[in-house]
């Protein structure tokens, strides 16, 4: 460092005005002590602002003398008993020292009251996400068990409906309960159809096609299709989306008789 | 109390020695009083700050250290921003009619043409013989109660400028008042 340059800069008046930022200001401390001539330097400054400054001196009114005075004896009537006894002292220290630690503590806290709500929200998120899934699950099991009781039931008959020159790999079967008249499709093997096509089932009720009603390709357990009585044979056929009031021969994909048991 | 050194008093002031304060009133008070009245032009006013300024370093002398600088430099600083920080309250406003909008700066240029009878006699003989440029800056600063800051962008001085200037400044008043 150039001392007489850092001088020159009039960093030192600056400082004495108390003119610099506080890192100003510990950057000039910090050199004046390893320098002897700064110091001189400072010592000389300040010097000359106290002559310049009693040059300008100006006496203030007597009262304000007397006035002084006599506050600092009221300021010392109020406070010289707290401030000489130790105990007060010791009391002063044990609050700052509480506040500080209370202060800490609070701030930090704050911050584990922060993760741990954060924590709490994405368990309570994944739990909701698990009853969710948990839910689909057991809608799912259900659906299984009640599509095992029909095919296992003895009530339900199987009509195995096989694909004609339409689509020969196509498969589906129907359980019919012939009491309750219940009727559930089960697709083996059916291709897609586009968005404008639907399936219908026909019930073949006295040689007369019944609507059993309309579904989409939907591999998902069994499908409950309308209720039908007296049938002998049922067959699926490509209709418009929503059904027709009978069916387009042309496009039967699969059929199926009832078989001769009782 | 006859003469003493300024480390001597500052212990008396750090043993709450109140005599020691009378001592620095005695001493002391005119030459602050010539600071706070040029800064704030109401002399009932600047009374009361300068007495809040001896009680001020009655009540903070803990916090003076000497290793940092002169006690009277310190003291000179107290009563500074005392008389700064009072001409920005409403009350000093108030005194001068002037809007509560207008900023510190142009408070005091209202006030300038107040002159107290007294100003500035014993320091115009010293600035008067400095370059108009250099006494332009003290003015500002020391009589005025101006920051480096303000001076700089009240008269568009860029503020190196303003450090130097105030440094030529003080080199030529060190010759005039002939300190060593």
């Amino acid at each position: 460092m150039n001392i007489e340059e850092y001088i020159s800069t009039g960093v030192l008046e600056a400082y004495v005005l108390g003119e610099l930022t506080p890192k100003q200001r510990l950057d000039v401390e910090s050199k004046l002590q390893q320098e002897p001539a700064l110091r001189e330097e400072l010592r000389v400054i300040e010097l000359t602002l106290e002559a310049f400054v009693h040059k300008g001196a100006f006496k203030p009114g007597d009262g304000v003398r007397s006035a002084l005075l006599s506050k600092l004896e009221v300021q010392k009537e109020a406070k010289v008993v707290p401030i000489n006894s130790q105990g007060a002292k010791l009391a002063m220290a044990a609050s700052v020292a509480i506040a500080l630690l209370t202060s800490y503590l609070s701030y930090y806290y704050y911050g584990q009251f922060q993760q741990t709500s954060q924590t709490l929200g994405n368990l309570v998120a994944q739990s909701q996400q698990l009853a969710q899934d948990y839910s689909v699950v057991n809608k799912r099991l259900d659906k299984m068990q009640s599509d095992l009781s029909i095919m296992g039931s003895a009530a339900f008959s199987r009509i195995i409906m096989k694909g004609t020159d339409n689509a020969p790999d196509a498969m589906a079967s129907v359980y019919w309960n012939s009491g309750t008249e219940e009727v559930y499709l089960s697709i083996h093997q059916m291709k897609t159809l586009t968005q404008e096509s639907q399936y219908q089932l026909w019930a073949i009720v006295e040689g007369k096609p019944v609507n059993a009603g309309v579904f989409d390709m939907n591999p998902g357990g069994l499908l409950a299709m309308k209720s039908v009585s007296g049938a002998s044979a049922f067959a699926v056929t490509v209709e418009p989306r929503g059904g027709m009031p009978t069916p387009n021969m042309a496009t039967m994909q699969v059929i199926g008789t009832m078989p001769k048991t009782s | 109390m006859p003469n003493i050194t300024e480390s001597e008093l500052v212990m008396k002031l750090k043993a709450r020695d109140k005599s020691s304060l009378e001592y620095l009133y005695d001493n002391y008070s005119a030459a602050l009083f010539g600071v706070i009245s040029r800064i704030i032009r109401n002399e009932k006013i600047a009374e009361e700050v300068l007495q809040d300024v001896f009680l001020k370093i009655w009540d903070r002398i803990s916090f003076y250290d000497p290793e940092k600088g002169r006690l009277f430099t310190w003291m000179l600083n107290v009563a500074r921003n005392q008389a700064i920080d009072r001409t920005r309250s409403r009350e000093i406003k108030n005194d001068k009619k002037t809007s509560e909008l207008e900023s510190f700066v142009s408070a005091i240029e209202a006030r300038g043409n107040e002159e107290l009878a007294t100003d500035a006699i014993g320091l115009d003989e010293v600035l008067n013989k400095l370059p108009e440029e250099q006494s332009f800056v003290v003015r500002q600063l020391y009589i005025k109660g101006y920051t480096h800051r303000e001076l700089a962008d009240e008269f568009d001085i860029p503020l190196g400028t303003v450090k130097t200037r105030l440094r030529l400044a003080m080199m030529e008043l060190r010759k005039q008042l002939d300190i060593k």
